[in-house]
């Protein structure tokens, strides 16, 4: 139930002030990598770090990653399909796939199983627009939405929570 | 303006902090994740439960432990197929990091096989994939026709309303040649009446009377021109009809043949249906080669399923060629999806065992018990890339239990296609198991003896010998009847007794099985000279009353279709009749007609004065 709260309260202020939308999207863009991809492997760890180096919101991102765990599995036949074609059938990226294969560490990134392949891809081309629509909504939530809840004593206690100290570290 | 920052700086301590931790992590859990990869491809792999007990990983030496392996039998959830106490597994360290797996030397200790299970070890939930190559051989092996040996059969010898007209061929083949001999009387007398010869047959016998009476000075020049003239078209007429009538002629004798034909076949057709009655008595065969399969069927359909296995097993995991490979993806909360290896000749193979020696002790099973010796080379997962084919060679180095010689060698050939197996084993002077043969209600126990395997394999094609010899044989009945009254003639006890009277003193048994075919399905053949001493006991004990029933089937078989083939005889004879009275009859006519014509023309132009040619 704490948990569930702290989340929440995150989520309020990473809404509402904690970064600019820009910041905000770019880390649910990048959280998204986590929600849409098999989590264990080798190409979330190197997500994980990137949300955490750079100048993103990891609020924002565990935002991200908390909205597409359940499109990932939705879409997991569509990513496999996806995987398939590029793994098996498109047998111009045959030489690309092997070298990858056949690289040390690298071949430890499951790039040869069809949902990783497919689902990465198809975080690649979603990311981008997840970008846009993200940065666009955050900042018209701001503007509209905000104002009105701010008032709503819900909201105040999770704002209040002391999780924001610790987001803080992640602050620029 | 506020200065844009891309890196937080800060957190770089917390990313290798997060790092470290995932190291520290992943080597305080690298041994349970040895432990639980070996089991979980382990199950994939044979379709039934493995179990490793503890696993150590000591990355500093480059050697993995494993203790207490336990591989269930898919085929039998309450056994181990092997159980080893120890596997020390010396392996590359460098090639890991491309998740490459190249192993130094192996040694085991404390093999055991056929050893019973605490619980049961069957999967609930099968992988995709996984145990597809035990489910094909077992649907293989559900679907080889044993021929059961029953003598059931002997008690119904009252019960010939099983035979119906309605089951017989021959029925409905005298049926379908009647008629067909009907349809064919009907069709010649239409053909015979649209030809309808006689017309032209007495015009023309009117003509050759003008002409034995034309008188010359009469009729002159004109009119003998005439009567030649005449002669000569009606000559041709006549030739014309005989070539339609001779035309018939040759079609009629062809379907005449045809009913003839089918006529005699229904001789087979009876055969059959004879047999076919005897068949619904459930009699048994009195031949040996029959009763050998009804007798091992069961028996060596166990014994060549793990043989029939491991070589798709291996054609498998060690394929030829360098083509991408699929496989179903590891197991997890997401989508397994397929996973697709690329292997490439500039690499190293995904596994390789490439030259070593083992040595194991095989203890607990009294048959082969003992110290053994192993040389395997090429044990690899990509055989193209390693070049040479997979040899296994092993063989024991000290028996526990007296003389005995245990030779096992192993080459595949999976370096490029067709692929090309061989394995052969001997086993002599050892422990031979014992046999449930339930067709005859005992136990074989072979006692000390021989056992021989040789398999070849090209491509999908198969070849087997698998033999079993033996003088120390000895039975036991497998449930002892201690009813007291004579069983009746035919009943499961009498046939149990008889066939326990006849195979009890057997003491020599050879047993040969012989697979020959395609891979995926092959053919099997069972000899065994207790199928030849069954078969002399039955003959013995029940020939004549098999030849009673036979005898009584026969008669109810000749009962039944005496009618129906003997309408098809007339039906036929009536054809044949026909055509030969009418149809042979008008051609012999008209060939008479023909030649008294041409007689008659010839002795016209005689008559003319002399350089007077007939027109």
């Amino acid at each position: 139930m704490l948990t569930l709260l702290k989340i929440l309260q995150s989520l309020v202020r990473t809404l509402n002030s904690e970064g600019t939308p820009h910041q905000v999207a770019v880390g649910m863009a990048l959280g998204a990598c986590l929600g849409l991809t098999p989590l264990l492997n080798l190409h979330n760890l190197v997500m994980v770090a990137a949300i955490a180096l750079l100048n993103v919101s990891v609020p924002g991102a565990v935002l991200g990653w908390l909205v597409t765990i359940p499109l990932g599995f939705l879409l997991d036949p569509v990513f496999d399909a996806v995987g398939r074609e590029l793994l098996v059938d498109a047998s111009g990226l045959t030489p690309l796939w092997t070298t990858i294969y056949n690289t040390p560490i690298l071949s430890f990134a499951n790039l040869n199983n069809s949902v990783v392949l497919g689902s990465l891809i198809g975080w690649a081309l979603l990311a981008l627009p997840l970008y846009a629509v993200a940065r666009l909504g955050v900042a018209r939530y701001r503007a509209t939405i905000y104002p009105r809840i701010a008032r709503w004593r819900v909201f105040q206690v999770i704002r209040a929570s002391k999780l924001y100290n610790v987001y803080r570290l992640f602050q620029a | 303006m506020r200065h844009l920052v891309v890196f937080r700086w800060r957190a770089i301590v917390l990313v290798a902090l997060l790092v470290l931790l995932l190291v520290v992590g992943w080597l305080v859990l690298l041994d349970t994740m040895v432990e639980r990869g070996v089991e979980r491809s382990g199950a994939y792999l044979v379709g039934a439960r493995v179990d490793v007990q503890s696993a150590d990983v000591r990355l500093g030496e480059g050697v993995v432990v494993l203790r207490g392996l336990q591989v269930t039998n898919p085929d039998a959830p309450m056994t181990n197929l092997l159980e080893a106490e120890e596997i020390v597994v010396d392996v590359r360290m460098a090639p890991l990091l491309e998740r490459k797996v190249l192993l130094d030397t192996v040694a085991l200790r404390g093999m055991r096989f056929g050893t019973p299970r605490g619980e049961s070890g069957a999967l609930d939930d099968m992988p995709p994939g996984s145990g597809r190559i035990h489910r094909e051989i077992a649907q293989w092996a559900g679907a080889i026709r044993i021929p059961p040996l029953t003598l059931a059969g002997l008690r119904q010898a009252a019960n010939l309303d099983a035979i119906q007209p309605e089951s017989l061929k021959t029925v409905a083949e005298a049926r379908a040649s009647a008629r067909l001999a009907d349809s064919l009387v009907r069709r010649w007398d239409a053909e015979l009446r649209a030809l309808d010869p006689r017309p032209r047959i007495d015009s023309a016998r009117a003509l050759v009377g003008r002409l034995q009476t034309a008188d010359p000075l009469r009729l002159g020049v004109s009119g003998m021109a005439n009567l030649a003239t005449s002669a000569r078209g009606t000559l041709t007429e006549v030739q014309d009809l005989r070539a339609r009538v001779g035309g018939l002629d040759s079609t009629a004798l062809a379907q005449l043949t045809l009913a003839r034909g089918r006529l005699d076949a229904l001789a087979a057709s009876r055969a059959s249906d004879i047999a076919f009655g005897l068949s619904l008595l459930e009699l048994p065969t009195l031949e040996g080669p029959q009763l050998s399969p009804a007798i091992f069927g069961d028996a060596v359909i166990a014994w060549v399923r793990p043989v029939l296995y491991w070589l798709r097993l291996a054609e498998e995991y060690l394929p030829p060629g360098l083509r991408p490979r699929r496989y179903a993806g590891a197991d997890r909360v997401r989508g397994r999806g397929t996973t697709v290896l690329f292997p490439t000749e500039r690499s190293d193979p995904r596994f390789l065992f490439g030259n070593g020696e083992a040595s194991f002790v095989l203890a607990g099973s009294p048959n082969i018990a003992g110290e053994y010796r192993v040389h395997i080379t090429g044990l690899t997962s990509d055989p193209a890339l390693y070049g040479k084919p997979l040899a296994l060679v092993a063989e024991r180095a000290q028996a526990t239990r007296g003389p005995a010689s245990v030779k096992l060698a192993v080459v595949l050939n999976h370096v490029a296609r067709p692929v090309r197996d061989s394995v052969d084993v001997v086993l002599r002077e050892i422990g031979l198991p014992a046999l449930d043969l339930r067709a005859i209600g005992a136990r074989l126990l072979l006692g000390r003896g021989a056992t021989e395997l040789s398999v070849r394999r090209t491509g999908d094609q198969l070849s087997g010998r698998w033999t079993w010899r033996t003088t120390d044989a000895s039975w036991e009945r497998l449930a002892a009847d201690t009813a007291q009254e004579v069983p009746s003639v035919g009943s499961r006890r009498w046939v149990e007794e008889l066939l326990w009277r006849a195979v009890s003193g057997v003491r020599a048994v050879d047993l040969e099985l012989q697979l020959s075919g395609d891979i995926r399905w092959p053919s099997l053949a069972v000899r065994s000279n207790v199928g030849e001493v069954v078969a002399r006991a039955l003959r013995q004990e029940v020939g004549r009353e098999v030849e009673r029933v036979e005898r009584d089937v026969r008669e109810r078989v000749d009962a039944l279709t005496e009618r129906g083939i003997a309408r098809a005889h007339e039906g036929v004879d009536a054809l044949q009749a026909k055509l030969t009275n009418e149809i042979a009859s008008r051609l012999a006519e008209l060939e008479a007609l023909e030649a008294q014509l041409r007689d008659e023309i010839r002795k016209l132009s005689r008559r003319l004065p002399e350089g007077l040619p007939v027109p």
